[in-house]
């Protein structure tokens, strides 16, 4: 055959090939006028999440601390307490049966007794020396949640203890809460490993986060079977879990960054859950055969920082004018089309020390009667903005156009200046903003998390960026402290309620998260952790 | 000889054209009024953190001295280590680097095929029906945006029509082949997996059309105004005169003649697919170099984005050089010098 024809024949059964309709192993026949792109088969035992996870960088519990990460660290490893559901106020038993907290004088003891028969996916025993291998891990690794650990929970490695193969006690200063620890404990970075199997891992000194990387060791529902990069994350159901079995045998994660191929993959079959859909696509879906939506609770505030240290800023009445005169319903109806709770305080919805008082709603005549006593009658100021999408699917430059139309009312004149998040960052910690618009979600479930941060101008966080050191900080470190949780939610009332009116900032709502579902995916409950139990979905 | 010299002189170039990309590139990079510490960290991140995140990646040295380590580092093939992924950036340049590759050699198909072909029949029918029509249609695929463009095709041949898969290389159930060359359909052919060929021709398809769409119009413009221009030189007509078939006088003498500056649009054209690659990989889920390219910067990942520049910086101008080499061969002209 001469060479004109042999590359005739190759090109024509490439064409065949590309045209042939996919096979997929294992596949029963598609729907009609399903895509050739696979859905059953494999498929129908396996949930389809399409999520833009350009943010994950690793699956050990130790170093996991982006949004992605943490999703697919949560369904593989247990912790020793948890939160079930979106409930986050009770703290209920996991892998630890129960727990004491005692005051042993210099320093409060927390005594954990683990469950007995627990395993791991390798088969291997749960004692309580895998507990302490892994938080001595986390301590020794010093990754991005290990400030979990070594500054919130100011807990040191040999403060770790196993005192028999099912009770592990952890000694922590008297100046760390016990209660926050607790929560932290709930999450990601209090997740459990396999310390033989691990050790066994360990390479150069690396703990084992070479292998944890992109593999899994530990007792969740479900285990890693493989990671390829800026592609897919295929989760399998982990023979050895001890709790209720999963009901689907595998979750593939596909990494989809463009939210219009999440939806019409969602549409088509093709994907189970669209993870990053606008309100507007998710209007959009109402009514579609096949598809479903769902919203989830988020713990994020969407606020703006006023620098305390920038004048006419310093003044309390130029604050609360500001705060006054913003519509926040407007924000809310409007702007995110309902997807967002009206929340003013710095305690999230949802958090225990949550203060509903939302006391702000565009009364223009206070603000200015609030300017008028402060002196002030022309102010000029600048808004810093990042660039890109705002939590609940609005741009952050509307919300910003939206705030500088409010302000215009009251004679406040705000020049907006929008740049990339981590740009506005570099200026925002300098304490070089005078107003900064961005967001905060706590870093553990706890009240602690935003209070802390929100008042503590030692902290170096957030009080700190807007230059406001108040007294009120010494009640937030002492109610960070108290075991007794009635007294402890008091404490934060009276906190949050100070911090509303004097405080240097104006919180403008609490996002929810949106999700396209096919009608057929039940037992989807998203987490304000930023998670969900893939265990419990079914297809 | 004179042709080593050539390729000498050109490889020169090349290496000088790769310092100066690297300076400028890292120059800009640096000049941003952003932490990247802050960037890989985040907002919660401690002001002790930031400052080991500094030091690990040398952030906290003179301008001058982090650019000689990070040269030193090139010069032992270290690309340094990616702060979004925490990985070696070779490694991740290994990784993602075939899969744009696949799909701009897909894309160069797609443009030669039809491009060079519209732009012969453009000229043979000047003034005529399908001469419009080619010139229409080039005129739209210059001037349509491929962010716009990918979505439409998305939109019609995977979401109405249901003809092609909607995104990423292959099948959700389908196995990758065997990884031996990077590209899954000469992967998939070397392993003979049918499947996973068929597979990754699907995926393949919507993809570089979008992305070969702009090339084609490039190519047929050229190659019609070059076969324009050769259909009127004398030795045309003294072909015609020699009773030749019209076919034979436009393919075999026209044609060729025409070539050689399209040649050279098609060099130029493989090089921009390479580097230009990123809406097109972003739209269709490609984990190529342009999706990964599009992360770092967003991410303030400079050794990656560095990474990213040095490798489209060497692809570019060794596209060129091939050019030039075919080009040395093909017209006898430039081998005089």
């Amino acid at each position: 055959m001469s060479l004109r024809y042999s590359s005739i024949l190759a090109l024509a059964l490439l064409v065949a090939a590309a045209c042939a309709p996919a096979t997929t192993p294992g596949a029963s026949a598609a729907p009609p006028g399903a895509s050739a792109a696979p859905s059953a088969g494999g498929a129908a035992n396996t949930l389809v999440y399409y999520a833009d996870v350009s943010d994950l960088i690793s699956l050990d519990p130790a170093i996991a601390y982006e949004f992605s990460g943490v999703l697919l660290v949560h369904n593989a490893y247990e912790t020793l307490v948890k939160f079930e559901g979106a409930d986050l106020s009770n703290i209920k038993p996991a892998l630890a049966q129960s727990w004491d907290i005692k005051d042993a004088g210099a320093n409060w003891e927390l005594t954990f007794k683990l469950k007995s028969g627990g395993k791991f996916a390798s088969g291997n025993a749960i004692t309580a020396d895998d507990v302490v291998y892994s938080f001595q891990r986390v301590i020794k690794l010093n990754k991005s949640p290990a400030f979990l650990f070594t500054d919130i929970a100011q807990l040191k490695a040999e403060g770790v203890k196993a005192t028999d193969p099912t009770t592990v006690v952890i000694s922590m200063p008297k100046t760390a809460s016990p209660q926050g620890f607790l929560s932290i404990l709930t999450f990601t970075v209090g997740g459990v490993v396999d310390s033989k199997e691990v050790k066994a891992k360990e390479s150069g000194g690396d703990s084992g986060s070479g292998y944890l990387l992109d593999h899994s060791s530990g007792s969740g529902p479900y285990l890693i079977d493989h990671w390829t990069k800026n592609s897919e994350v295929q989760l399998k159901a982990n023979p050895n879990y001890g709790g209720t079995k999963p009901a689907l045998a595998g979750v593939l994660v596909k990494h989809i960054p463009e939210s219009t191929n999440q939806q019409f993959a969602l549409e088509k079959g093709d994907a189970d859950v669209a993870r990053n859909l606008s309100p507007q696509q998710v209007a959009a879906l109402q009514g579609k055969s096949g598809v479903a939506t769902t919203s989830g609770n988020s713990l994020l505030l969407v606020y703006v920082g006023m620098n305390a240290m920038v004048k006419p800023l310093d003044n309390v009445n130029v604050r609360e004018a500001l705060r006054t005169a913003i519509d926040y319903d407007g924000i809310v109806k409007d702007l995110l089309k309902g997807n967002a709770k009206r929340v003013q305080g710095i305690v999230p919805a949802g958090l225990a020390g949550f203060n509903d008082a939302a006391p702000f709603q565009a009364d223009v005549a206070k603000a200015q009667a609030l300017l008028k006593q402060a002196g002030q009658d022309k102010i000029t100021l600048e808004l810093l903005v990042p660039t890109g999408p705002a939590p609940g699917g609005v741009a952050w430059s509307d919300l910003a156009a939206k705030l500088q139309s409010d302000w215009a009312k009251i004679g406040v004149t705000v020049n907006i200046k929008q740049t990339t998040q981590a740009e506005l960052l570099t200026s925002y910690r300098a304490q070089k903003g005078q107003l900064v618009m961005i967001l905060w979600g706590p870093d553990f479930p706890d009240p602690d998390a935003n209070v802390g941060p929100f008042t503590d101008y030692k902290a170096k966080s957030i009080a700190f960026r807007n230059g406001w050191d108040d007294k009120i900080a010494d009640k937030g470190r002492e109610a960070a402290l108290i075991t007794d949780t009635t007294k402890r939610s008091a404490a934060y009332k009276e906190i949050t309620e100070y911090v509303l009116h004097n405080g240097p900032y104006a919180v403008l709502y609490q996002p929810t998260e949106l999700f396209g579902l096919r009608s057929n995916v039940k037992g989807f409950a998203w987490n304000p952790m930023g998670w969900l139990d893939f265990a419990s979905i079914t297809k | 000889m004179r042709f080593v010299g050539f390729v000498a002189r050109r490889l020169v170039g090349i290496a000088a054209v790769m310092i100066g990309v690297s300076v400028i590139t890292f120059a800009i990079s640096h000049l941003v009024p952003a932490d990247p510490a802050i960037a890989a960290l985040g907002d919660h991140a401690s002001a002790e953190q930031i400052a080991a995140f500094r030091s690990e990646y040398h952030l906290d040295r003179p301008l001058p001295e982090q650019y000689l380590t990070y040269v030193g580092g090139i010069l032992r093939g270290d690309l340094g280590r990616s702060i979004r992924t925490r990985r070696e950036v070779v490694a991740d340049l290994a990784e993602a680097f075939p899969a744009t590759l696949e799909l701009s050699l897909a894309a160069l198909l797609v443009a030669i095929v039809v491009g060079i072909p519209s732009g012969v029949w453009s000229a043979v029918s000047r003034g005529r029906l399908p001469d419009y029509l080619v010139r229409v249609l080039s005129l739209v695929g210059g001037s349509l945006p491929v962010f716009w463009l990918g979505l439409i095709v998305i939109g019609l041949g995977y979401y109405q029509l249901g003809w092609f898969p909607g995104g990423g290389r292959i099948d959700l159930f389908v196995p990758p082949p065997p990884a031996r060359t990077g590209l899954y359909v000469l992967d998939s052919l070397l392993a003979g997996d049918i499947v996973a060929l068929a597979s990754a021709l699907r995926h393949l398809v919507l993809p570089a059309l979008t992305l070969g769409y702009f090339s084609t119009a490039v190519i047929a413009r050229m190659t019609r105004s070059s076969m324009l221009e050769v259909l009127g030189q004398d030795y045309m007509r003294t072909a015609r005169a020699k009773g030749l078939q019209e076919r034979i006088v436009v393919l075999r003498h026209g044609l060729r003649n025409a070539l050689i500056p399209t040649v050279t649009i098609i060099g130029l054209t493989f090089g921009s697919l390479l580097s230009g690659a990123v809406l097109t990989e972003t739209i269709f889920s490609w984990p190529g170099l342009g999706r990964y390219a599009t992360a770092s910067a967003v991410s303030l990942d400079f050794p990656a984005v560095l990474g990213v520049t040095l490798l489209a910086a060497v692809v570019y101008p060794v596209a060129n050089l091939a050019v030039d080499v075919a080009y040395f061969w093909l017209d006898p002209r430039t081998q005089r010098g």
